[in-house]
Formats: structure tokens, sequence, C-alpha cells
């Protein structure tokens, strides 16, 4: 490119070629030379831009080795496209990117994952997970006080609690060193908060929350515990329950001497009654997510169920949609009237949201309230039922999936050359036999990898059968897995909606699980799909 | 021509270098408010961050101008889509976007306190002197301490909704069932009872609560010391075992339809094919347009007294107010004025929901919300500890299982594998 534009001057005597190329083609050759540099220019210079921008907010968060990506693969993208080879590759570099931000980086971060044990309770950094222990143990000691307070500024300007007994009604003034009494002569009082002390300056509005932070970290050594601010006109003595020992990394309940040591899985617990101090924090715990996916009963119980009943339900899908869908093209090919009213008319239930169609289909399957059965004055247990639930789960996935066929098909049977054809129909082969040994073929090659992408696809369709059933009828076994559930919509409700809240590493094992299940199909697959281009 | 190309590649290289110089400067200032964020207080921004949901955004929003006026602090109230965003999103949030203070329901604390996204609060006498002992309790909180970590604002509770122009308000369990039955036999798709348990899968343990704790169930039995001991799962004990071939029963007769979910219970009772509908007071407005006269009174006592399950939702202050440098502020907003029987008026009134502050109560005027908050006498507070979570889906699927009409199983035995799972469960957690 840099070469033409060095080559023609504005107003050269080049003229337009003898062929008259369409206005699209004209709009895009208008793009090399001078106009095209200065486009690639400006887009680079934007893109650094933005790299830089990004690149001083990761320094700031000192996120070095994600900064040292962004930085290599910047240089790499500007010298890449300021240099007049490697074609291919500037071509293939912008997917390529966006290939390894949004897939690549997202499944190795769910690996990394799995091997925590990221989940309620774990979601906190250790030094977190202390403070707040120390935090949430604190409790008011039986002879504890509760005062009123006014945060004052001595005359220094050092911040000061001047606080009123609740019980006694007695002033005093907090600091850092201890409670120390004023005389009540002193002071005024209105409403039990004092209004005025002699040497000290009230703090109000918004000079006070200026201080909030002083404030709420102010202590007033007392006793065995301290007296805390609480608000901004309130103190009450706290004093600690566990005590954390630096040293030995444990903390020890002060009443009974309990000891509860870092158990090495994210908490501290007692070696003895196995109970754990809450918050706990987030760790790597190695291969004991995988090795509970593959050993508790709770979840192998009905992996095997639900796995089969994954995989009819992915193929019978892929496989009716499409021969459903090869149909009505194989029908709608020739021309005749109202051809185009019926090709888009099929199109709809893949043009419409999905989300939306399948909480309609829900409403009308009803077994008591559904407009089918209402209809046919029936009470088919379409949604109730085990095997009527499986059925409807295929039959609304035939109904939104077919359309995707029936266009590919179309296409599909556009390539197919006519000649071949009608060879076939000269040498006296049926319509049938046309179709089994030519058309079906052929179309074949075309069309298999997208029936291996629709059942990677389905096989994780977690929308259309947790919006349908919900994964339902329940089960027999004591399992959370319903009769329709899918292993996707299993993993959901087994990382959140059972046990103690929500298990993200779980459900990121689980999730690997399910990747390496369907990658393993798709690539058996996709070998044997290769033995298809032999028919050419 | 290779002079040209050269000269054009520095000049593309130059162009380059200044457009990336010129981002850099515009970045400084953006990198440096970022930064503060996360270290340094926004104390000098002076804003407390509250998280709400869309229905109480308004007036959370004016109770808190109020009080910023008053305390000289600026407040910004986001709402959130559902609350269910507020309590998942708290987890994952960054510290910079993260809220003071959250508008959320009791039973999140048990989670929220165990992933220490909540700080406990000890508020002062005179300000919780109208809130009653078990809505404290709903929010309180601790394996080994006990501690309060929020302030309840109101409390929620299904009640029977009787629409007085088809039928009478039951004086007892059997009038309830006599009555109808007598109804759902005049056909056209009338149901006896209306309660939604939906399809789910999991069914909805929530709505059907009544029905269970009136056959003498309970969820978690206590610990000596009064809390919630999450070993002693009480689904299955001895008076609820006795009782539940009632279920069976009611099954038979067609008294409760597992079929019906969210949206068909509340068309059938606003077109009247209803005459009994079990619900809280979200749906008080919706009966009230369909131009239905209706009273709400609680489930009759069956064997046992039907209390529902109550749902207190009140304010709590997050870790990431003392991270933003306004944890006193916010202890002072939520710990003293929204406990307040002003905030708390002006807060149910415009909501629709029983407050807690009892003088708030006495100030109610709206019947059907005075109805509602009688109707939630005796009511138990759901349990806040995080194994509730596995109680849901097994208890909701145990009524669907046997309420669902031919094929039902024996409520015995649904029941008792729901008991043996959730101990299975709670012993694996």
């Amino acid at each position: 490119m840099t070469e033409t534009a060095a080559q023609h001057s504005p107003g050269s005597k080049a003229q337009p070629p003898a062929i008259r190329w369409s206005l699209p083609a004209r709009i895009v050759t208008g793009f090399s030379g001078l106009p095209g540099l200065i486009l690639k220019f400006a887009l680079l210079a934007i893109l650094n831009a933005l790299a830089v921008w990004a690149g001083v907010v990761l320094a700031s968060n000192e996120r070095w080795p994600a900064l040292a990506v962004l930085v290599l693969a910047t240089v790499g993208i500007d010298f890449l496209y300021l240099q007049p080879r490697g074609l291919p590759l500037k071509f293939l570099v912008p997917g390529t990117v966006f290939l390894l931000a949004f897939q690549v980086v997202p499944v190795l971060y769910t690996i990394q994952v799995a091997f925590t044990n990221y989940s309620t309770g774990h979601i906190l950094s250790k030094s977190e997970a202390v403070s707040t222990i120390e935090e949430n143990t604190l409790a008011p000691p039986p002879d504890g006080q509760t005062y009123t307070l006014s945060p004052a500024l001595d005359k220094d300007g050092n911040l000061a609690l001047l606080l009123v007994d609740d019980a006694s009604g007695k002033p005093y003034v907090g600091t850092e060193d201890g409670l120390e009494p004023l005389a009540t002569s002193d002071v005024t009082i209105a409403e039990g908060l004092i209004t005025a002390a002699p040497g000290y300056t009230l703090i109000k509005g918004a000079r006070l929350f200026a201080l909030d932070r002083e404030l709420a970290d102010f202590r007033v050594p007392v006793g065995k515990g301290a007296v805390h601010p609480e608000g901004i006109d309130s103190a009450v003595e706290l004093a600690p329950t566990m005590r954390y020992d630096r040293k030995a990394d444990t903390f020890t309940n002060i009443s009974n001497g309990a000891v509860f040591r870092d158990n090495g899985k994210g908490a501290y617990a007692s070696p003895t009654t196995n109970e754990q101090l809450e918050p706990g924090w987030k760790t790597t715990v190695g291969s004991k997510n995988f090795s509970r996916v593959l050993h508790d009963p709770l979840i192998r119980g009905p992996f095997v169920r639900v796995f089969a009943w994954t995989l009819a339900f992915a193929t019978l899908t892929v496989v009716l949609s499409f021969a459903l869908g090869l149909f009505l093209a194989v029908t709608l090919q020739k021309q005749f009237r109202f051809q185009r009213l019926y090709r888009t008319i099929l199109i709809f239930p893949y043009a419409v949201p999905s989300f939306l169609t399948l909480l309609v289909w829900r409403g009308l399957l009803n077994d008591d309230f559904g407009v089918v059965n209402k209809l046919l004055h029936t009470s088919f247990p379409f949604l109730f039922d085990g095997t009527w639930a499986k059925g409807s789960v295929i039959l609304v996935s035939l109904w939104l999936t077919f359309p995707y066929f029936f266009l590919v098909s179309l296409g599909a049977l556009q390539s197919i050359p006519g000649d071949l054809v009608e060879a076939a129909r000269v040498d006296g082969a049926g319509a049938w036999q046309v179709f089994r040994q030519i058309t079906f073929p052929l179309l074949l090659v075309a069309v298999a990898p997208l029936m291996i992408a629709s059942f990677a696809f389905n096989f994780n369709n977690f929308n259309n059968i947790f919006l349908l059933t919900g994964g339902g009828p329940p089960a027999g076994d004591a399992s959370v897995a319903g009769e329709t559930d899918i292993l996707i919509s299993y993993t959901y409700k087994i990382a959140f909606t059972a046990g103690r809240g929500t298990d993200y590493a779980l459900a990121a094992t689980v999730s690997i699980f399910i990747f390496l299940i369907v990658a393993m199909i798709a690539t058996v697959s996709f070998w044997r799909s290769k033995t298809l281009e032999q028919i050419r | 021509m290779s002079k040209n190309k050269r000269t054009v590649s520095m000049a593309g290289v130059a162009v380059v270098a200044v457009a990336a110089t010129i981002g850099g400067s515009i970045s400084k200032p953006a990198a440096a408010g970022l930064n503060q964020g996360t270290s340094v207080s926004r104390a000098s921004a002076g804003t407390l961050l509250i998280w709400a949901d869309r229905d109480r955004e308004r007036d959370i929003t004016s109770l808190a101008n109020a009080w910023g006026r008053k305390r000289g602090v600026a407040v910004k109230v986001i709402a959130k889509a559902e609350q269910s965003n507020i309590r998942a999103d708290l987890i994952t949030v960054k510290a910079d976007n993260a809220p003071d203070v959250i508008l959320g329901a009791h039973d999140w604390v048990g989670q929220l306190a165990a992933n220490g996204l909540i700080v406990p609060l000890v508020p002062k006498k005179s300000a919780i002197r109208y809130i009653p002992k078990y809505t404290r309790d709903a929010f309180s909180y601790g394996k080994t301490t006990s501690r309060l970590y929020g302030m309840p604002t109101h409390v929620e509770n299904v009640g029977l909704f009787v629409n007085t122009k088809l039928a009478r308000v039951p004086k007892s369990w059997a009038d309830l069932e006599q009555q109808a039955l007598r109804f759902k036999k005049k056909g056209g798709g009338r149901v006896a009872i209306d309660v939604q348990q939906g399809l789910g899968g999991t069914g909805d343990a929530y709505h059907m609560y009544p029905f269970f704790s009136g056959l003498c169930g309970y969820v978690f039995g206590k610990t000596k010391g009064g809390a919630l001991n999450p070993k002693l799962v009480g689904l299955d004990n001895a008076a609820f075992m006795k009782n539940a071939p009632m279920i069976d029963r009611w099954n038979k007769e067609g008294l409760i339809n597992a079929k019906i979910d969210n949206d068909t219970a509340k068309s059938l009772f606003t077109s009247g094919k209803a005459a009994f509908w079990v619900t809280g007071p979200w749906n008080i407005d919706t009966a009230r347009k369909a131009g239905v006269k209706f009273k709400i009174v609680q489930m009759p006592k069956i064997k046992c007294q039907s209390a529902p399950f109550l749902g207190v939702g009140g304010v709590m202050v997050t870790k990431f107010a003392r991270t933003h440098g306004v944890a006193s502020a916010a202890k002072d907003f939520v710990g003293s004025y929204m406990a307040s029987t002003a905030a708390q008026t002006t807060l149910s009134v415009k909501n629709g929901r029983y407050p807690a502050n009892t003088q708030a109560a006495k100030k109610i005027r709206n019947t059907a919300l005075r109805q509602i908050g009688l109707a939630s006498a005796g009511g138990i507070p759901m349990p806040n500890i995080p194994q509730m979570d596995s109680v849901w889906a097994d208890l909701g699927t145990a009524w669907l299982k046997s309420t669902k009409g031919a094929g039902a199983t024996k409520a015995r035995v649904a029941f008792k594998s729901a008991a043996r799972s959730i101990r299975n469960k709670i012993a694996g957690g």
C-alpha cells in the first residue's frame, strides 16, 4: 500500500479501468493509497492511546504480568501493521486477539479457580479474614458501659471523645491513653450529650464527616477492651472474646481456652471439635474439588443418568432439527407461488428471542391451565411427568432449532452443481436415489461441521432446560438433579442452590469436566467428518 | 521508492507515538482518580453510597437526602433491578464501586457475615426502643459470638387473602377446607386453595410454610441457648410424621394443586376463580386494582399454629464503608436514623410493608396492611444461617412430589427423604 501511495501523485493520469466496478467495490478501492494509509495510522494511534491508558491503570494497580502482556501485544501489533509484509497475519491478528482475550483467558481463569476454594465463606484474603474475625468476635463485657458521644478536638487539634456514661450520667473524656473523668460542673450537658467543655471544641456536620475515618478507627483503651465509637453520637465498650496470636497464627477463645488453627483449607478450625471460625479466606486447595466430583456420592450419584440424558437431548435435537430443516429446504427449493412467504414464516422461531418463547411455551404446556391442554380437552402432563417432560423439551428445542438448519440446508443445496444431478437423471436414477447418493453426501460435507457445532451448543443449552422445566420434575432419587436436568443446569444447582450458598470453585471444576467431554466428542466428530471430504 | 517508504513509515510511527503520549497525558488524572479510590478515603468526595432495589429506591433516596442534609453528608443511591442482584454483586464488586450501605433481607445475614461483607452494629438503646427483639434476632448471627448485623425496617409474611364476595372468613381449618372444596366443585376451572408452587423444579417452600407449620413441622431445632442448630433438622419430627397423611388426603381431594405457578395464582384470584389466596403484601395492590373485596387473615390452625415464615427487611453496613472512610456516618444512618419512627413510617407507607418499629406500626392507616401485620403474629423468621440454602430446594420438592395430583409420592416418604437429603448436605458442606 505504501508503494502505491508513493507512486501515484494526486491528479495523475491514472485512468479508471475499462471495467465498470460496482459501487461497493469502488468504495473499497478508494481506500487504497493515501486515504487508506491515513486511516491505518489513525486506527493504530487510537489503539496505542487506549493501550497507554490501560497500561497506566494496570501499573497503578500493580498488575505486572497483565502490563507486560499489554506492552508486548501493542508493540507487536504496531510493528506488524507498520511494515509491508506478512499479509495473512495482518488478517488473522484481530480475530486471534479477541479469541485469546474472550475465550482463552476465561478458560484459564476457570481452571485456576477450580484449584481454589472460592465459595461462600472463602472470598477474602487471609489478613482480611483475621481482622474481620477479630472485629466480629468483640462483645460487650458483662460490666461494660455505653456512652453518648460528642466528638471534639482538644487544644492541640487532636481528636478526643467527650462521653457521658448512660448509666451514671458522669462525663468523661476519652483519648488514646484512656478514659479520664471530667468535672460535672465544667461541662454543659443537653439531652444527654456534652455540648460544651473547657479546652475542647466540638466538631459537627461536614467537618465531622471529613474526620470520619479517624473517628471510626479511634479506640479508648479501657479495662480488658476499649471504647468504640458507634456512629457519631454513641460509643460502647467492647472486649475481645478471641485472642489472635500472631506468631503461632492461632485464635484462642478467651473464656474456655479453645484453640483454632489454620487448617490449610482456608479457615481457622479447632482440631478437636472441627468447628470453624467465620469468615475463612480464599486459598488453593489443590485437587480437592476434582476428587470431590469423582468421589462424592451426592455429585456422582446422578451423574451417569444426567450425562446420558444430556447426550440424548443434544443428539436428538440436532438430528431431528436437521432432518426437519432439510426436508423443508428440499420442499421449498423449487419456485412456486408464495415460496418467499413460506420461507419467511419458517424463520420466525429462530428470529424471536428464545428467552421469550421458552417462557411462553412453559405457559402453553402447563398441565392444568395451559392452552394446549385446554384446546384439546386433555390433561397430558407435558411438564410434570418425567418422560413427557423429556419429550416436551425436545419438541420445543426442535421448534427453536429447525429454522437454523433450514437456512443452512437451503444454502448448501444451492451449492451442489446442477449438472451432477442432471447427469444422474440421464443415467436413470430416481428422485430418492439422486437424493441419497448425490445430494445428501455433498450436503453433509458442508453441514457436518455445523451439526457438530450445534451439538456442542445444545449439550450446554442451559436456557432451553431451565426456562422450560427448571430441570424438573423431581426425579425418584434424593439428588437435586431433576428428570430433565442436563450437565450444565445440574452444575448450576449443585454449585449455587445446594449446601452453603455459592460454590464457584465446584462450579468451575464441573465446567472443566463438561468442557473436556464436549471437546473430546467434537474432536472425534471432526476427524470422522474428514472422511466425508473424500466423497468428492 | 524505498526512501519514500521509509519516510512514510517513520511518519506513521511518529504519529502513533504522539497519539500514545496524548493518551498518556489524558489517562494520568483518570488513573490517579482510580488509584485514590482503592486506598485513600473517598471522604474528600464525601459520598455515602447506598444500594437499594428498584421498589424502594425513591423512598430511601428521600430519607437518605433528609439525613444527609442534617449531617452534611452527600448521599448517592443506586437501584439494582432485583434484590438478589444486591447480594450477588456484593461478592464480586470492586472496592471503588462498592456500596457502603445496602438494603436487604434478614436471611442474607448468615451468608454475608460468613463472607465478612457486612459489619456488626451496636446501636444505642434509645434508637432501638421500639424495634422488637425478634426482628433484631433475625438480623443477628455469629457462631461463637452473636452480634447484630443490620437494622430491621419492615416485616413481611404471607397471609390468607379471602375474597369476601365468594367466601366467608374461615373460623377454623375444617371450615376453610369445606368452603374451599365446595367452591372448587362449582367447576369452570375453579381451585380450592390458591397457593403457588410453580414448576421451577423446586416448588415454593416459602409459600407452603403455613401448611407445614400447621402440621407441626419445623426446619431447624434450637440449642439450649436459643440459637438455631442446623444439626437438628425437623422435617421428619414425630408430630409432623403423624399428621403427614393429611397431605395425601388433600392431594386426593384436590385441595392443593402443585401445578399453580406465580402468574397463574395471581390470575386465578383476580378473575374470581379462587376464593382463598396465600400470598404476601406485594400483592395487596394487585388484588385491589382488580376490584376484589378481600380480607387478610392468618391461616387457621390445623394441628399446630399455621405460623408463616417472616421475612424481615432491613439496612446493613458493608465492610467497604471502612475502606471508603464513611464508617461512622454509615453506622449513624443505619443504626440511628433508619430505626426512628419517622423514617420507618415514611418507608412503610410508600412501600406497602409492615414496619418493624412498633410506634410506626400503630400509625398505619391502610386496612389491608394492618390485617397482614396481624396475620404475622407468632410467625417464625426464616433461618438466616447459610445452611438454609440447602433446605429450600428439598422442602419445596417434597411438597411438589406429594401434591402433584396423580402419581404423587406419599407425604411421609417425601418429607423423610427430604430430611435425609438436607442432613447429608449440611454434614457435607
